[in-house]
């Protein structure tokens, strides 16, 4: 079965919306017992926060998956969007969300590390929970910069690497890295300091790189509790085996959130005026 | 010792399980980037899989990490005892 980021996500679309919710992102939690659809909303205004969108702002959202977070920012916000995916049939679900919601928001397929956009014709660009699955992480913020206008913002959160994984440790551990590949595709993390660093190389001004694995930790929790609560309709969808998986999937994640191998990062970087 | 021939079909097999194509496989090719582009969790897979198969593996036992398939080769040609 492949692991790559288009099929992946095909895949498990339906069965992730139940366990993760409407906005199938990592929750940040005020405090554990905050219901997660309040979580993930608050993930959202941290980077809206970070983000300023206004009215009539352009804003490219890289990995839209699908299209939930565009739709979103083109009603809430007034702001013309543009959503990117590598999956064909993302792009067809973000398209037929924007048109029954009745939002301008438009999605095309495209790769975020070779967009193929023009030069600083973006005020911003959004990247939620995306950029683990683009392997060519240079290529995702080089891209992101040039289509960027001067003193355009770009806003970025996701799962980082906090240490180095010595190559013994990977393999003794294999098997639960297999999990998390099983369970969440082909993921490639890297820490908050190398996002910034490659952004400060590309000339942007790094606001903002906080590291809020302790915020997002309950999510592993409450998406358990959604396994339990819709076992029967995700059993078919993902097989027993593939449950057990994803469960499993959430045990490992929450070890190696809570032995600071993985957590959750948010960043903000400013292009340089003219 | 190993024969190369031994050591290639555990490396084919990997590569099966891997969904990575095993044509033109030669002491040349290269484990990472432009070669066989396996990351960290695959090289530590067929780490594994070397070991189970001959006991030790190129990966677990030098100071370096192998480069090459040549590399792994020339682990295994290397008789344990003088």
């Amino acid at each position: 079965m492949s692991t790559q980021p288009a099929a992946h996500y095909d895949r498990v679309h339906e069965a992730w919306t139940l366990i993760m919710g409407e906005e199938f992102h990592y929750g940040y939690f005020a405090d554990p017992a905050t219901p997660l659809d309040e979580a993930t909303a608050a993930l959202t205004s941290e980077m809206l926060e970070l983000a300023g969108i206004g009215e009539g702002d352009r804003v490219l959202d890289i990995g839209c998956g699908t299209g939930r977070q565009s739709c979103d920012l083109a009603e809430q916000l007034g702001a013309r969007v543009l959503g990117i995916t590598t999956s064909a049939s993302g792009v067809a679900a973000a398209s037929a969300l924007a048109r029954s919601r009745g939002v301008e928001a438009r999605f095309e397929q495209r790769d975020g590390t070779a967009n193929g956009l023009p030069d600083g014709a973006f005020d911003v660009v959004w990247a939620l929970e995306s950029s683990h699955l683009m392997r060519d992480r240079a290529g995702l913020l080089s891209e992101s910069a040039r289509v960027l206008a001067p003193e355009g913002r770009l806003v970025l959160c996701d799962i980082i690497r906090k240490r180095e994984i010595p190559f013994l440790e990977v393999r003794d551990r294999r098997d639960d890295f297999a999990v998390l590949r099983a369970a969440f595709g082909d993921a490639h993390m890297e820490p908050l300091s190398v996002y910034a660093s490659l952004l400060e190389e590309l000339g942007m001004t790094v606001v903002e790189a906080t590291d809020i694995s302790v915020p997002t930790l309950p999510t592993f929790a409450a998406w358990r509790a959604n396994v339990t609560a819709h076992s029967a309709t995700l059993l078919g969808l993902l097989g027993e085996q593939g449950v057990a998986d994803f469960v499993r999937s959430t045990h490992v994640l929450e070890e190696f959130w809570s032995d600071g191998t993985l957590g959750y990062g948010i960043l903000a970087a400013v292009k340089s005026p003219l | 010792m190993t024969s190369p021939d031994q050591t290639l079909a555990v490396i084919t097999t990997f590569l099966g399980r891997a969904d990575k194509s095993a044509a033109d496989l030669s002491s040349a090719t290269g484990l990472y980037g432009d070669g066989l582009e396996l990351d960290s969790l695959e090289a530590a897979e067929l780490s594994a899989m070397l070991e189970d198969e001959f006991g030790t593996d190129p990966f677990s036992s030098g100071d370096e990490l192998p480069q090459t398939v040549g590399d792994i080769l020339a682990f295994y040609e290397v008789p344990a005892t003088a």
